[in-house]
């Protein structure tokens, strides 16, 4: 080929690359769970170093349980990033509310309650929903905007209080008893091994999983994600596919906040802070890419297993918490980086 | 000169100064609001979130957003006080360490953003995360570094004395002039405006516009450090939750920087409106007292800003394409002209 091209074409070859690096395709094919199998084996050699075993019952189990919260609630945002609008900002005050509006509502009994938390969910998903994908606001600055609102709407209403189940609930046995069930959803082991909140990730990353493959809206989602322009031309609806995926998105936070509410037994302002950063890590590390229409549930699946599982080998290794930050920062920046590279390379971007 | 007309689109591309009339307005009715003592404790306590608000600025109007201004003034301040305590450096020294910490940290950022080609919301969402991992490493446990008391009156007194400000402010004032001066008048400010208006047709026209984005990131970052190093100082102390008052820093930067009009695309705003902005927001913390209403208040502003600004692209975007002279036609059979 080359012989042929020096002999017939002028001195002007075409000196481009065409075939692609396998390391690369490889990456890009692949994405998370290559990290997460090696972060497995460097999770082994460091536990075994430190006298233990990484693959032990109780380890996986706490594992599990430290993803739970973040999975849940990272099976929703990735909705949000799949469309091409970033990331939802407001998902912190979003579990709040709907931690804050369970509490408030225990008196009517626990199912109720529950289904009244998830629908503050569905509502906040509306309005970020309306404004972002009718109005198109800028996603990020809309979403952190509301952030700020929810956060100042909850603590002028409340008095900047914490609301304890228990003591909302009147003195009545129906009351109370709603809100011990409320309390025990965070605690209870299936079969004494297994917390009912890893089971729920597990069924809500199903449910997202069957949304995202298996129905009409996550084939248009792709398309809207990937070409917004060419999306409308073609005929779909683009602003009610970008509101459902903020609905979706922040059902789902609202189901983590209630979760996380019953375990920490406070319903405060306070709730979920720090949760939109750590589920935008779990989404990224899961190979979806930032401006949308790459990426699939199982990918965030994994980007999950690999923050919870990188976390606890930092534990091993035994590092604080705060120094865990800069750790985290620069497996995030890493990640986002070999990302946007191979994207690159092949050309996709 | 231009005809002034008194619109909607005038009145929004003033909205800084009549945000800053209304809460002054407002003041009157506030008991013991005019004094001297109050506005000097108001302008000097609100001083940090200046510089945050202005380094926001400069990287918005480039067209990227900056999210580690808070801990680089966090961490300049913990540098600065450390330093001197530690070290026992003398006081110029620690300030312009604390500055090298933040043109360190602007040019990573500026790096990651322009050769790395991540997003800059990522990249200086990561930076964020190091930062903070840093400064747990520098300062682990979470007391207050440093205290100093010659330094400190210096900058809490007044420099002219007719004038309600301390020192500190009056220090601020002078850099946000610069910084707004450099962005109104200079070629180098301008393509800063350039590049963030369209940064492909910028770079076509001949703007080295990686280069720039890289000074913005670094004057940026330069400001929150020499802001938060002069705040340690001011305040005698600097500790990790570093301004935290109900609202992050960070946060009161971004609301600043979007009431004060500036594009949240690029390529539009300005360094001195934020400025304006800041100041009445501080003014209105001290109308109210209770951090609760404080947050309502300021969150609601701003929604309505954003929101108005979004209806407004929203309704430009749906005649972008039509002829001009066909609507105006449309509009006088409707009788809306």
């Amino acid at each position: 080929m080359s012989d042929q091209n020096k002999t017939v074409l002028s001195p002007k070859t075409d000196t481009r690359k065409t075939e692609v690096n396998k390391g690369i395709l490889l990456f890009n094919r692949m994405g998370i769970w290559v990290i997460t199998i090696a972060l497995l084996i460097l999770g082994t050699i460091i536990a075994a170093a430190n006298g233990g075993h990484f693959f032990d019952k109780s380890n996986i189990q706490s594992i599990l349980e430290a993803v739970a919260l973040y999975g849940m609630v990272a099976a929703g945002l990735f909705y949000v990033t799949y469309s091409g609008n970033w990331t939802d900002m407001s998902i912190p005050l979003t579990m709040a509310m709907a931690g804050m509006l369970t509490v408030q509502s225990i008196n009517l009994g626990f199912p109720v309650a529950l289904l009244i938390g998830i629908a503050t969910g569905l509502a906040i998903g509306m309005i970020n929903g309306f404004m972002i994908g009718h109005l198109r606001a800028n996603p990020i600055i809309w979403s952190w905007g509301f952030n700020l609102l929810l956060s100042g709407i909850i603590r002028v209403g409340w008095g900047g209080k914490q609301l304890y189940a228990d003591t909302v609930a009147k003195q009545t046995d129906f009351a109370q008893h709603s809100a011990q069930t409320f309390y025990s959803i965070s605690r209870t082991y299936i079969g004494g091994i297994i917390s009912l909140m890893a089971i729920v990730m597990l069924c809500m990353f199903v449910l997202s999983y069957i949304i995202h493959a298996k129905t009409s809206f996550g084939q248009k989602l792709k398309l809207v994600g990937s070409n917004y322009e060419a999306a409308r031309f073609s005929g779909i609806n683009c602003q009610k596919i970008v509101m459902m995926g903020y609905m979706i998105s922040s059902t789902f936070a609202a189901v983590g906040g209630i979760f996380y509410t019953a375990l920490r037994k406070t319903a405060s302002y306070e709730n979920g802070t720090g949760y939109d950063f750590t589920c935008l890590t779990c989404v990224l590390l899961g190979g979806t890419l930032l401006s949308g229409g790459k990426g699939s549930v199982l990918g965030t699946f994994g980007g999950v297993l690999a923050y919870g599982i990188l976390n606890n080998i930092l534990s091993w290794i035994g590092i604080g918490t705060y120094t865990k930050y800069a750790v985290q920062g620069m497996v995030f920046l890493l990640i986002v980086f070999i990302n946007t590279y191979t994207e690159r390379k092949l050309g996709r971007s | 000169m231009k005809k002034m007309k008194i619109n909607g689109a005038f009145l929004n591309a003033n909205r800084a100064w009549i945000f800053l009339i209304v809460v002054m307005i407002i003041g009157v009715f506030t008991p013991k609001f005019y004094t001297a003592y109050n506005i000097k404790a108001i302008t000097g306590n609100n001083t940090l979130f200046i510089w945050l608000a202005c380094g926001f600025t400069i990287c918005m109007i480039a067209g990227n957003m900056d999210l580690t201004v808070q801990y680089c003034s966090t961490f300049a301040a913990l540098i600065c006080l450390g330093t001197h305590s530690r070290q026992k450096w003398p006081w110029l020294i620690c300030i312009l360490v604390a500055v090298l910490m933040g043109v360190i940290v602007g040019m990573i950022n500026g790096l990651l953003v322009t050769k790395l080609k991540i997003s800059a919301f990522i990249a200086t969402l990561g930076m964020q995360f190091i930062l903070r991992g840093l400064m747990y490493l520098y300062a682990p446990d979470e007391q207050s570094i440093g205290r100093d008391m010659a330094a400190n009156e210096f900058l809490n007194d007044k420099l002219i004395k007719f004038l309600p400000f301390s020192a500190y402010f009056l220090i601020c004032l002078i850099a946000v002039l610069i910084v707004w001066i450099f962005l109104r008048w200079t070629r180098t400010g301008r393509n800063v405006y350039m590049i963030g208006g369209n940064i492909e047709t910028a770079w076509l026209a001949g703007v080295k516009s990686s280069r720039i984005t890289i000074l913005t990131f670094v004057i940026s970052s330069v400001l929150c450090a020499l802001g938060g190093a002069l705040n340690g100082i001011f305040s005698g102390a600097a500790n990790i939750s570093m301004g935290e008052k109900g609202i992050s820093p960070l946060m009161i930067g971004m609301t600043a920087t979007i009431i004060g009009g500036t594009d949240t695309s690029g390529g539009s705003g300005s360094v001195l409106n934020t400025f304006i902005t800041m100041i009445a927001l501080a003014f209105l913390k001290g109308i109210f007292k209770k951090t609760e209403m404080q947050v309502l208040v300021i969150s609601i502003i701003m929604i309505l800003c954003i929101a108005y600004e979004t209806i407004a692209a929203f309704r430009r975007s749906k005649i972008l394409g039509i002829r001009p002279n066909l609507r105006n036609e449309y509009l006088r059979e409707k009788g809306k002209a």
